[in-house]
């Protein structure tokens, strides 16, 4: 029976999409990363379910799970630093208003 | 239908149902909230999949990294609180197609391929960590250091770029001065 994997995949899916969809819609650079958040959380999810359900003796899908620990916590500094710029120069980290990039 | 099955299913709807309310509420905290129960709802999800060691890291991470955003949400916020009910979205229609499309994608992937039989047993939590430990430090060591150094970088260059330039800040405390 592998309903428990299906049923740990599929919250995986449901959370991408939650968080895809919150990484498209809000405008708050925050809010932004938030989305990003559920999105590796997703990732998360996948890695300890195959490595449960499919592959518990192969140890380095754990290891994998920590390095997508790590990126969270990469993207987390990396985007909170830009906030900090941002606000900085501009008073706030509405993502509606950079415009500097544009061609 | 197992226990394991159903307290899945339970700690996944809970961080679903917190991911959703993350984009529902105006107020940035209660959205950092959110996050933080969502994220701590994974965390059980991992501990019920017996991977007591990530369960707890997820956990204990994630609640740190919540707290972090909810302080930087009052701080970039006029409106923490949300009591003005502003929208801060944008493309909102695109966004839903977006997220549903790949739902539906990742559902399709999920459901239609036979995994075959799953694995009744794991390791025990000691051995998991040996294993995890004699991983990390031997196999797995060149990614791991990797890991390490891309963090340690990371830290640098979100310190500069939230660092003032000095010319800013001369030219702030000239202001202040005159």
């Amino acid at each position: 029976m592998e309903l428990e994997l299906l049923v740990a995949l599929t919250i995986a899916a449901a959370l991408f999409g939650v968080g895809l969809y919150g990484s498209l819609s809000q405008t708050n650079l925050v809010m932004i990363i938030m989305g990003v958040e559920l999105i590796l959380a997703a990732a998360l999810i996948n890695m300890v379910a195959f490595w449960r359900y499919l592959h518990p003796d192969v140890i380095a899908a754990q290891m994998f799970v920590l390095i997508i620990m790590a990126v969270m916590a990469v993207e987390m500094a990396v985007g909170f630093g830009i906030a900090i710029a941002r606000f900085r120069s501009r008073g706030s980290v509405e993502m509606e208003e950079a415009r500097e990039l544009r061609g | 239908m197992t226990l394991q099955v159903i307290f899945l299913a339970f700690f996944g709807i809970a961080a679903v149902w917190f991911g959703v309310v993350v984009f529902r509420t105006h107020s940035m905290v209660r959205s950092a909230l959110a996050l933080l129960f969502s994220q701590t709802a994974i965390g059980a999800m991992f501990l019920v999949m017996q991977a007591e060691f990530l369960g707890v890291l997820q956990i204990m991470m994630m609640a740190t990294e919540m707290s972090v955003m909810a302080i930087f949400m009052v701080m970039f916020m006029m409106d923490p609180g949300g009591m003005g009910a502003m929208d801060m979205t944008h493309q909102k229609r695109l966004s839903l197609r977006a997220g549903a499309v790949g739902l539906v994608a990742a559902l399709a992937v999920i459901w239609l391929p036979d995994w075959g039989p799953i694995a009744a047993t794991v390791p025990s939590a000691g051995e998991q960590i040996k294993l995890l430990g004699f991983e990390l430090l031997g196999r797995s060591m060149f990614i791991f250091e990797s890991a390490g150094l891309t963090i340690l970088t990371a830290m640098v260059a979100a310190t500069m770029v939230a660092i003032a330039p000095q010319s800013e800040t001369a030219n702030k405390g000239a202001r202040d001065g005159a």
